[in-house]
């Protein structure tokens, strides 16, 4: 390579420090790159390749060939069996002793003593990922006879001890069994012929945990959960549940079926003599130690609830693996990790998945449709991915990564595969259509709603809506009809009304349909009707913040109009009148775009303050009255637009104009959904996403708070420490115990921001369940019709339901969503949000309360 | 991870050509930046399109969310001309839009997102010679979304295009033209503007202590 680029080029190649394409790599590193590539075109006559290369180099290697397999492990399990081949290859003794090799047993004892390593340290750190891919390319080694049964026994049972600590949690217990579960799969086999090994004493923990967790798992069922009263479901399986199931069907053939589910590429390879590595032994460290409070402060890091993990079937066991089979358990796991590992690049990760059966045994997945020869396959790639990763998208209560990665997922499968994920896809939509009206969870149905709306986006927007139109004959709030409405309402809020028209067959498009928003998504200004009593009053106002009149002109003059309103007409509210006159004009003018709004709020922010501090240019009257109407005013102005709305709401709340609790009390009781002209208490889906963001926003801030207190206390810490180092180096050895470091006034006040934030907190969850019992349990119009849906006294007769059954029902959806989601909070408080109940309380009410418990951890 | 394959979230090519930080500041910048530049916006998508996609990625729990659009335009028409800044308040959110967001369509248009170092007054208005972006001017296609070959747009377009020519109209150049968004919570104990305290509120959730805004205002 030469430098005659000039001065400016060779500066430019200075700075641009280890471009990958420069051929600066060392040999280390080309074979690292080499061993992380394998299989790019065979992978078994790579594996030999990579080895004889590997033997011809000296034996400082070894750390490199080390890395590159623990890098391959843990980031691509798919390669696992191979790179178990390649450590039997290199493990067995030379065939040629002319030339020198490093080749042997020794070489491969050594490889396993540096991996063992990196072992440990993924143990102590308890990264669970890691432990569990090394456990499989351990289980790969025993079946390819490089490491002892007996000592692989060892370390699972090692691993298992784990479900028998006291009060483990279900996470931690989680991982043990898919470790436990996983290796014992791969290494049965062995097991079975060594004397040294019980299986039962495996077996037989993992089953006694997972038949007794089971408690919790009717809060994250996602088909009608609770009101169904069953844990079992045929539309969807438990992770744990499947393991176990795999694992017996697994031990009651001998472990012959795990042939059928992985290929052992190193069964080929030539084995002489007896393994050579035996696993060292090791002990599960325990989760570090939550100290009440401390670590909460210093972390500020909320843990999240540990919850079984339910998977929708969505396709028939002839087209995708059951995942409670041996091999649909497999291949699901595999599936998921890469979906998992592969994260930051959603474009490699389609790719990968598409590629999958390459790593799988042949016969496993159908030829691709355009190849005829399709007879050879069991099941269909495409639609065992998008199931898969269906799964982790429709988790309760929240799926692992943000919802839109997935979503972006399948978007990316689709590119790269139209004929062939597209129909897997639209299968997957009607499925999961279908589910609604069989108690499918109000929020896997509003995620379903979001996801195809994106989806959607990202294809034109093409979708045969003609084949559901049949059911536009179910009431209004049937779930189906609640889903048509979303997923067409979040398809208008990123595209626009007149292109979403388009779309929809005629008979959805009449506004009697109840498909489509009652009307343009603009906004609706109640003044400017000229026959309106205030149209004059409002103009003068709209006028006066048009021409950007200051905050105190207009206050004096609200002040005025109030005065002379007075005189007029006295049966009005009055003061009312003048917060919902001087709230939408301001809308008004900032209702050109989001940006608009927020010039127009920060311009007359002095305004907002007053009128929600109750009064106009004095403060005076009540604040809680005078917030409930600039909320209401907002819901007034938007009405047809839910989606700006939430976000006034959310920007009222970021600058302090109302607080969340106010949104949520608000919402409970003003926003609610009419039954028959009347306002029906209860909770939908655009409610809820009004609570959910004003819970949002009040754990938020005590994030921001706990995180900037956290700060600060290190920094005093650290300035505490320099002052006696200093001290202590200027001053001998005299005993000076430096003065307690007053507390800065920046950190006091961090610590009044904090306690005050938490108070919002604390006030916003108990508004939250105060709200949710009112409209189950002790309201007075919505309880009755609410505690027969509660105590599912006739869920089967609910094709007779009517708007009022399903708004309760939904209410109840959503509850339950409120309980699992804001668990970790909702625990901080469970001893001032615990009510007793009273003896005879009625079954509704104890049902509400069982959830509420359940959330704390509380037993039942 | 990302030893096997790049992370989308890496830092692209991407540049403020006019901004006057040196290289590794600028790096240090962008490892904490909130802000995205999008591009490849259609003329006629709104900021309301734009906060709903954008939002799929915000963190409201962790005390994030969407801080502000400044949407970008025409220095000399006011109308949009494809791009825009959309600011998080937190950094990982911003990330998390270059993995899952960037490359995907907006208004039936594939749009990229790029860290950007943050909004600084002027630049909403396009730098190419017209008024518009630098890159509109090397376009020889026609682009529909993009105001067509010059003045022809589709019949259907057209209303929607009105309305979105006549939105900016009031747009402002100097400090205070975009808004600020909103800062962090304040506890602001000597806010003369104490709100009146009502007999039925939990008496002792804190009320009386405001956020003075205007600071944010100041800062920016």
């Amino acid at each position: 390579m030469s430098y005659h680029g000039g001065s400016h080029r060779r500066r430019h190649h200075h700075r641009d420090d280890g471009d990958p394409r420069e051929a600066h790599e060392t040999p280390e590193q080309k074979l690292k790159a080499t061993i992380l590539k394998l299989g790019e075109v065979d992978p078994v006559q790579e594996v030999s390749q990579i080895a004889s290369h590997i033997c011809t180099q000296p034996s400082s290697i070894t750390s490199t060939v080390v890395e590159g397999l623990r890098i391959g492990v843990t980031e691509e399990p798919f390669k696992i069996p191979y790179y178990a081949t390649l450590l039997r290859v290199l493990s067995n003794n030379s065939p040629t002793t002319e030339t020198e090799s490093i080749q042997g047993p020794e070489f491969g004892k050594q490889i396993l003593e540096e991996f063992w390593k990196g072992f440990q340290t993924y143990l102590d750190q308890l990264a669970w990922r890691e432990i569990r891919l090394c456990v499989q390319f351990f289980s790969h080694l025993v079946a390819a006879q490089v490491i002892s049964s007996h000592s692989m026994y060892g370390l699972i049972r090692a691993i298992v001890v784990v479900l028998d600590e006291f009060g483990v949690s279900h996470g931690r217990a989680r991982q043990a069994v898919r470790c436990a579960s996983e290796g014992l799969m791969i290494a049965g086999r062995a097991f079975t012929s060594d004397p040294n090994t019980n299986i039962s004493d495996i077996l037989d923990p993992i089953r006694t945990y997972v038949h007794s967790a089971s408690s919790p798992k009717r809060l994250v069922l996602p088909v009608a959960s609770v009101l169904a009263n069953t844990e079992k479901s045929e539309v969807a399986y438990e992770l744990l549940d499947s393991a176990l199931e795999a694992l017996e069907a697994m031990h009651r053939s001998g472990f012959q079926e795990a042939l059928e589910c992985f290929p052992r590429p190193y069964s080929d390879a030539a084995i002489d003599g007896s393994p050579i590595f035996d696993l060292p032994s090791v002990l599960v460290p325990p989760e570090a130690i939550e100290l009440e409070g401390i670590s909460n402060d210093s972390e500020g890091v909320i843990k999240k609830g540990d919850w079984a993990e339910f998977y929708v079937r969505i396709f028939d066991n002839e087209v995708t693996p059951n995942i409670s089979t041996p091999i649909g358990y497999f291949l699901r796991c595999g599936l998921l990790d890469i979906v998992d590992i592969f994260e930051v690049n959603r474009k490699e990760c389609a790719r990968l998945l598409l590629e999958y059966p390459k790593w799988s045994l042949p016969g496993t997945f159908q030829g691709k449709a355009s190849e005829a020869s399709s007879g050879d396959g069991k099941w269909q790639l495409e639609c065992t991915v998008v199931e898969s990763i269906l799964g982790q998208l429709f988790l309760l209560p929240e799926s692992t990564h943000k919802t839109v990665y997935y979503i972006a997922l399948v978007t990316e499968l689709c590119k790269l595969s139209p004929p062939t994920v597209g129909p897997a896809v639209g299968k997957s939509i009607r499925r999961m259509y279908g589910l609604l009206s069989d108690g499918l969870d109000a929020a896997v149905a509003d995620r379903l709603a979001n996801w195809f709306s994106i989806h959607m986006s990202n294809f034109n927007f093409m979708w045969v809506w003609k084949e559901w139109i049949g059911d536009l004959s179910l009431p209004q709030q049937h779930p189906k009809r609640v889903f048509m409405r979303r997923a067409v309402e979040y398809e208008i809020r990123l595209s626009y009304y007149d292109r979403i028209v388009k779309t929809l067959p005629e008979q959805m498009q009449s506004p009697d349909a109840g498909v489509l928003p009652p009307g343009t998504p603009g906004p609706s200004f109640a003044y400017d009707d000229p026959a309106s009593p205030y149209h004059d009053a409002a103009q003068n106002v709209l006028n006066l913040l048009r021409g950007r009149g200051k905050a105190e002109e207009v206050m004096a003059h609200l002040e005025e109009l109030k005065n002379t309103l007075e005189t007029t007409d006295s049966d009005q509210n009055v003061t009312s009148v003048i917060r919902s006159i001087a709230v939408q004009a301001l809308l008004h003018i900032g209702s050109r775009s989001f940006s608009h709004f927020l010039n127009a709020i920060e311009r007359y922010l002095p305004l907002l303050r007053n009128l929600a501090a109750g009064g106009i240019s004095t403060a005076s009257g009540s604040a809680v009255e005078a917030r409930n109407d600039i909320l209401s005013a907002v819901l007034d102005f938007w009405k047809n637009n839910k989606h700006m709305v939430a976000i006034v709401l959310d920007k009222l709340m970021q600058y302090q104009i109302v607080d969340p609790t106010d949104v949520i009390a608000w919402t409970f009781a003003h926003a609610s959904p009419e039954v028959i002209g009347v306002r029906y208490h209860s909770c939908s889906t655009f409610q809820w996403d009004l609570i959910k963001g004003a819970l949002d926003k009040a754990n938020g801030r005590v994030a921001i708070a706990r995180r900037k207190l956290a700060g600060l206390r290190k920094e005093e810490d650290e300035n505490a420490a320099r002052a006696i180092a200093s001290s202590a180096a200027t001053m001998d050895i005299e005993e000076t115990k430096p003065d307690p470091v007053a507390e800065s006034p920046a950190l006091t006040s961090a610590v009044k921001a904090l306690t005050s934030l938490t108070k919002e907190q604390k006030a916003a969850l108990t508004h939250a369940v105060d709200g949710f019992r009112r409209c189950l349990v002790s309201g007075e119009d919505s309880a009755s019709i609410a505690r027969r849906v509660i105590e599912q006294r006739d869920w089967d007769n609910r094709s007779n339901w009517g708007d009022a059954e399903w708004l309760s029902w939904e209410t109840w959806s959503w509850y339950l969503q409120f309980c699992r989601m804001y668990t970790p909070y909702l625990r901080n408080y469970a001893a001032s949000l615990d009510t007793e109940l009273s003896a005879q309380a009625e079954p509704a009410e104890s049902r509400f309360q069982d959830v509420l418990n359940l959330a704390m951890g509380q037993s039942l | 991870m990302a030893h096997v394959v790049p992370s989308l979230d890496q830092p692209s090519n991407y540049k403020d050509s006019q901004s006057r930080m040196d290289r590794l500041r600028q790096q240090d910048a962008l490892s904490r930046s909130s802000t995205l530049y999008i591009g490849n916006l259609s003329f006629y998508t709104t900021e309301e399109q734009i906060y709903e996609l954008f939002s799929k990625c915000a963190s409201p729990e962790e005390g994030g969310g969407i801080k502000r659009i400044i949407m970008g335009l025409d220095r000399n028409t006011r109308t949009p001309c494809g791009f825009c800044f959309v600011e998080y308040y937190t950094h990982a959110e911003a990330l998390a839009c270059l993995r899952y967001i960037s490359g995907t369509k907006l208004d039936e248009r594939i749009i990229r997102c790029d860290l950007d170092l943050g909004y600084r007054e002027g630049r909403q208005f396009g730098r190419g010679k017209s008024g518009g972006q630098v890159r509109d001017e090397h376009r020889s296609d026609y682009d529909a979304g993009r105001g067509g070959w010059g003045a022809q747009a589709q019949r259907a377009e057209i209303e929607r295009r009105r309305e979105m020519e006549e939105r900016y109209a009031d747009a402002q150049d100097g400090p205070g033209a975009v808004p600020v968004g909103g800062g962090d919570w304040k506890d602001a104990g000597e806010n003369p503007l104490k709100r009146a305290r009502s007999p039925d509120e939990a008496e002792d959730v804190s009320r009386d202590v405001r956020t003075k805004l205007e600071d944010d205002t100041q800062r920016m």
